[in-house]
């Protein structure tokens, strides 16, 4: 009787540790998750920053005289390059953004800019980039969803008191991006 | 617009089409322990036992070897070839998005010669996965269209769909191979059995015996509908916009493929794509897929 009994506890006892690991295990899967996802915004944001110069050379060749926004987009890229956390990252990444928006509105005005083949492609590259840039947030907050859910629904939530895991913030899209930029001619 | 319907997401829609299969396998399972039992009620002979198993492992083993190499095998038999990267930009964009917006790895894209629109996705994990698009597909579906399919065919890989139904298979080809056996069984042996069971018994099992396969089969066809729900439900899940899916199989739907074209298809590949290869008229259980207009209809619901 006192066998069975000793076994029973073991049993129960090893399916506690199990139990522990798994959920262990769980927050480190969905915390790298949100790390991997983070690290791709960063790779789409790169990408966009990379192709500035190749721009900025191209439009220069036919409108020499838009000082400003070339200049606007210069800062704004160096912004990105030297940013060091997330929202800083994102506030200087709509702030490019915006800048963009403003080229593309000015090439409007410079039919020859516009059939430049190059310029052409660049503008393609860049509006899927855009869209990138747009899933890998939405992969970012997906991430956070999941994570919290594990973090704050029964039993997850006490083991996540345990290994002191607290929900994480959604990612926010700064209020510049969603002005309209002004185009200045 | 339909105000009037009720709005679902696709969160619920996953969650019900995974638990719908989920339970479809476990009938399976129980047809294979249901037969087994009548059957162990009726026939002694050891080495009848032993037979199964052999049988059960060289089955498996083929299944495992061809589930290894799905991705290889699916290719092969629709001639693909991999895409290239400035001549299908529009299709690799939309993958490279998908990539992003799923968390998985991109998959080795690949294109076949047809005049219809269809895709399919295989290979026995994400880190392994395939997808491959018609040129009929690429040159009839504008960007949100093709997004929406990509997003449709990453699901299933998602979904470790190609996992699921090669387990739905071993499952349906156990339960063919053990009726089998017994019917086989009972011919041979039929003088010689001697009170073991009464003669009802027998023919319960004789029935279950023809029965079960087809049982098992039906079910497993209506898991695979399931599956299709859930990749449609799933993919709206990355593109947030179930009108780019929809729009591609309103396309689908309304497409006129003559018939020398839909010979290209080889049987067994038809269930992985996207849309009904063959082009049936009628929709029955028999079907791989469900009704384009279910999926549509479901689409503009969420």
């Amino acid at each position: 009787m006192v066998v069975l009994l000793t076994w029973i506890i073991i049993g129960i006892l090893v399916l506690l540790v199990l139990i522990f690991i798994y959920y262990f295990n769980k927050f480190v899967v969905l915390g790298n998750r949100i790390d991997n996802s983070l690290s791709q915004i960063d790779v789409q944001l790169t990408k966009r920053a990379d192709l500035v110069p190749n721009l900025i050379s191209t439009v220069k060749g036919y409108a020499k005289h838009e000082r400003k926004i070339m200049t606007e987009v210069t800062e704004a890229r160096k912004a990105l390059l030297s940013a060091k956390n997330l929202p800083e990252k994102m506030k200087a990444g709509a702030e490019l953004q915006n800048a963009l928006k403003s080229i593309f509105a000015i090439a409007e005005n410079y039919p020859q800019l516009r059939a430049n083949e190059n310029f052409l492609h660049l503008q393609q590259e860049l509006a899927a980039i855009e869209d990138k840039i747009a899933f890998s947030r939405q992969f970012y907050n997906d991430s956070i969803l999941a994570y919290n859910n594990s973090v704050q629904t029964f039993p997850g939530a006490f083991f996540a008191k345990i290994y002191t895991k607290q929900k994480k913030e959604f990612l926010q899209i700064p209020t510049e991006a969603k002005a309209v930029p002004k185009v200045e001619f | 617009m339909s105000h009037e319907v009720e709005r679902i997401s696709f969160h619920d829609e996953i969650q019900r089409n995974k638990l719908k299969s989920f339970f479809l396998i476990v009938v399976i399972f129980a047809f294979f322990i249901l037969l087994g039992y009548l059957i162990s009620q009726i026939l002694d002979s050891s080495y009848f036992f032993i037979i199964l198993i052999f049988a059960t492992i060289f089955s498996l083993l083929y299944v495992v070897i061809s589930y290894y190499n799905s991705d290889k095998i699916a290719l092969a038999s629709v001639n693909a070839h991999p895409a290239d990267p400035t001549e299908h930009r529009m299709l690799f964009h939309a993958v490279e998005s998908m990539s992003l917006a799923s968390g998985l790895p991109m998959p080795r894209v690949y294109v076949m010669n047809s005049e219809q629109i269809n895709a399919f996705a295989s290979g026995r994990d994400p880190e392994h996965a395939v997808i491959c698009f018609t040129t009929g597909a690429l040159s009839k579906l504008n960007k949100q269209e093709l997004e929406g399919v990509v997003a449709h065919e990453m699901s299933h890989i998602a979904n470790y769909d190609i996992r699921f139904m090669t387990l739905t298979a071993v499952l349906v080809g156990m339960v063919s191979i053990v009726a089998q056996m017994f019917l086989r069984n009972l011919w041979i042996t039929g003088e010689r059995r001697e009170g073991k069971g009464n003669i009802i018994l027998i023919i319960i099992a004789i029935f279950a015996a023809i029965l079960a396969p087809i049982a098992a089969q039906l079910v497993s066809l209506a898991i695979s509908r399931k599956r299709e729900f859930t990749a449609d439900a799933t993919g709206v899940k990355f593109t947030r916009y179930p009108m780019g899916l929809k729009n591609a199989l309103i396309k689908i739907r309304d497409e006129h493929v003559p018939e020398k074209d839909k010979h290209r298809y080889p049987k067994a590949v038809a269930p992985l794509f996207i849309g009904d290869p063959y082009k049936k008229k009628f929709q029955n259980l028999f079907s791989t897929h469900p009704p384009i207009e279910a999926r549509i209809k479901i689409l503009e619901r969420m």
